[in-house]
C-alpha cells in the first residue's frame, strides 16, 4: 500500500519559478527512499508540499489517501513529520519542551500554552529522548548542544508526533562526515524498526546508495530516474545532475567519478 | 558559462557600476532642513544672546531643599506604582495583540489589520490627552494616570512585539508548524520564546519611559510627585522644586541601572 500518492503535480512559485513540472510518484508504506538532484530541481518543495508547508498549483497530494490542503493540513501534519537542514528548534527552549513539540498537535491549546503536558506526553518524550541518545541532554538549551545533536532532537521531535512519514530536507547538509552518518543510520534504525515512511533529500550520492531502497532522481523540476541503488549506475547520475544547455561538462564528470 | 572560463588569462571587466543615489537624499535633506529653518524663524541669536539669562535662572536651584524628603519619597512612590500599573496594562494588551498584528502569525489579513489599526490608534492618543479625559472621568489620582499610560504605550509595545514577531526565523516557526501546531501554539512556542530577550528589553524601555511620564502627568492630576513638582513650580520655591527634580533624577537613574542588570541575567 502507498503511504503517499503524488498525482501530477506542478508548482510555480509567485515569482514565477516553476519549482516542479509534472510529477507523478507513489511511496510505499515502510519504505526508505532518497530523492537526489542539483539543487533547485524542486526536491526541497516536492518534500514540503508533503507535509502542506507549500500547496500545488496543480495535481494533488495524498497521504494515506487524505488530500493535504487547507482546512486538514494541521491533521495531516501530526502524522507526517519533517526534519530540516537547519534543525529549526526552538532555540530557547530546552530540548525536552522542543521534544515535547511534536505532541503539539494532538493537545487541545488550553494546557499547552501554558506549557503544562500529560505524563503520558512526558513519557513518550522520554522514550524519543533515549532513541536518540541525548536523555543527558534533556534539560539543556537547544542551542549549546552540538549541530549533529540538534538534528537528533529533530528527530526525536519527529519521533514525538508518532508519525507515519518522517519526511527529512538534506538533514545532513549542514553536518560533518561522522554526525551525518549518525544521522543516516537513525533514520534508516527509524524507518525499519517502526514501520515509519521516510523519505530524504540528499546531496551525497554515496549516502545515498547505501542507506537508500529507493532512489528518485530530479533535475528540473521532473523525475529523470527512479529505481534501486544498484539500478542508479555512471550514466544516470550523469543525467540526474545533467546543467541545462551544457554538452560537455567536464566539472559533472570531476564530481561524479568517485561518487 | 564554464567553469574553466575562469582561468583565462585576461580578467575580465567589471559590470558597470549600479548608481547611488545617496549624495542626492542626503542634499534633499539638508536643503529641507534649511528651509524649515527659514520657515519657522528659528533664530540661532536669540540661543546665543539666552546663555546668560538661562545660567542665572539655573542658578537659583542651587540650595536643594530636603526638609520634606519623606513626602517626597512616597510621592515618588506614588508616581512609580502608576508607572507600573500603566506597564502591566500595555503588557496584558500588547501580548494579546501583537501576534495578530506580526504578519507571518496572524490567522488571515483581516485580524492582522484590525490589529494593526487598534495598536496605531493607542500610540497615537498622546497620554496627556488620555490623562485628562480619564480625569475628567474618573476623578483626580493615579488611577486615570495608570489607564492613560497602560493605553499610549500598549500602542508601542504590541507595535514593538509584533516587529520582533516579524523577525523570527522563518525556519523555527516552519519547525514548529510542521507538527501541526494551531495559531495559539504557534504563539507560544514559535514566537514568544524566539524574542523573549528583545521583549524584556521594550519591557524595560516602556517602565523607563512610563516613570518619566507619570511624573509629567501629575500636572494634569494624575497624583504622585508631578502634581508636587506642579506646586513648588508655580509657588517659585525653587528649593523644594530642585530637591523634587533630583528624588526624580536619582529614581531614574536607579531603574536604568535596575534594568541593565536584569538583561545582563537574562542573556
Amino acid at each position: 500500500m502507498s503511504a503517499i500518492s503524488i498525482q501530477s503535480v506542478s508548482k510555480r512559485f509567485p515569482n514565477g519559478f516553476e519549482a516542479l513540472k509534472g510529477v507523478d510518484t507513489e511511496i510505499r508504506s515502510g519504505s526508505f527512499t532518497v530523492v537526489l538532484g542539483p539543487s533547485g530541481a524542486g526536491k526541497s518543495t516536492l518534500l514540503r508540499l508533503m507535509n502542506g508547508l507549500e500547496t500545488p498549483t496543480t495535481g494533488s497530494v495524498r497521504i494515506d489517501g487524505e488530500t493535504v490542503d487547507g482546512l486538514k493540513v494541521r491533521h495531516i501534519r501530526s502524522r507526517v513529520a519533517m526534519v530540516f537542514q537547519q534543525f529549526n528548534l526552538v532555540d530557547r527552549l530546552s530540548v525536552v519542551t522542543n521534544v515535547l513539540t511534536g505532541r503539539l498537535a494532538h493537545r487541545s491549546w488550553v494546557g499547552s500554552v501554558f506549557y503544562l503536558f500529560r505524563q503520558e506526553d512526558l513519557g513518550i518524550a522520554r522514550e524519543a529522548l533515549s532513541r536518540v541518545g541525548l536523555t543527558d541532554k534533556a534539560w539543556n538549551r537547544a542551542d549549546k548542544l552540538s549541530g549533529g545533536q540538534q538534528q537528533r532532537v529533530g528527530i526525536a521531535r519527529a519521533l514525538a508526533q508518532r508519525p507515519k512519514v518522517i519526511l527529512a530536507d538534506e538533514p545532513v547538509a549542514s553536518l560533518d562526515p561522522v554526525a551525518s552518518e549518525e544521522i543516516m543510520a537513525l533514520l534508516r534504525e527509524i524507518c525499519d524498526r517502526d514501520g515509519i515512511t521516510v523519505v530524504v533529500n540528499l546531496h551525497q550520492v554515496e549516502l545515498a546508495r547505501r542507506f537508500a531502497d529507493r532512489i528518485i532522481g530530479m533535475n528540473s523540476g521532473k523525475i529523470v530516474f527512479d529505481g534501486s541503488p544498484e539500478q542508479m549506475t555512471q550514466p544516470v547520475l550523469r543525467t540526474i545532475y545533467q546543467r541545462e544547455g551544457i554538452e560537455d561538462d567536464n566539472s559533472l564528470d570531476m564530481a561524479l567519478a568517485y561518487a | 558559462m564554464n567553469v574553466h572560463d575562469l582561468k583565462s588569462a585576461r580578467p575580465q571587466p567589471l559590470p558597470p557600476k549600479p548608481r547611488n543615489p545617496m549624495p542626492v537624499w542626503v542634499a534633499a535633506t539638508l536643503a529641507m532642513l534649511w528651509l524649515i529653518v527659514w520657515d519657522l524663524e528659528i533664530s540661532f541669536e536669540t540661543l546665543a544672546y539666552g546663555v546668560a539669562d538661562m545660567a542665572e535662572y539655573f542658578s537659583r536651584y542651587g540650595q536643594p531643599d530636603f526638609t520634606d524628603l519623606s513626602r517626597y519619597l512616597s510621592l515618588m512612590g506614588v508616581t512609580l506604582a502608576t508607572a507600573l500599573w500603566g506597564t502591566v496594562f500595555a503588557l496584558l494588551v500588547a501580548f494579546f495583540l501583537a501576534p495578530l498584528a506580526a504578519r507571518n502569525f496572524a490567522p488571515n489579513a483581516v485580524t492582522y489589520r484590525i490589529a494593526r489599526e487598534i495598536l496605531n490608534f493607542m500610540r497615537a492618543m498622546p497620554d496627556l490627552l488620555l490623562a485628562l479625559i480619564f480625569v475628567a472621568a474618573l476623578g483626580l489620582g493615579p488611577l486615570p494616570g495608570a489607564l492613560a499610560l497602560g493605553v499610549h504605550t500598549a500602542g508601542f509595545l504590541g507595535k514593538f512585539f509584533a516587529e520582533s514577531l516579524e523577525r523570527v526565523d522563518k525556519g523555527v516557526c516552519e519547525g514548529v508548524a510542521s507538527t501541526g501546531a494551531n495559531f495559539p501554539q504557534m504563539v507560544m512556542y514559535a514566537g514568544w520564546p524566539s524574542i523573549m530577550r528583545e521583549a524584556l528589553g521594550y519591557v524595560l524601555y516602556i517602565l523607563d519611559r512610563n516613570v518619566r511620564m507619570a511624573s509629567v502627568l501629575g500636572l494634569v492630576g494624575a497624583g504622585g510627585i508631578g502634581l508636587a513638582l506642579h506646586d513648588t513650580l508655580r509657588l517659585f520655591d525653587y528649593g523644594q522644586s530642585a530637591a523634587l527634580i533630583l528624588v526624580i533624577l536619582a529614581t531614574i537613574l536607579m531603574i536604568d541601572y535596575a534594568s541593565a542588570w536584569l538583561r545582563g541575567r537574562l542573556g
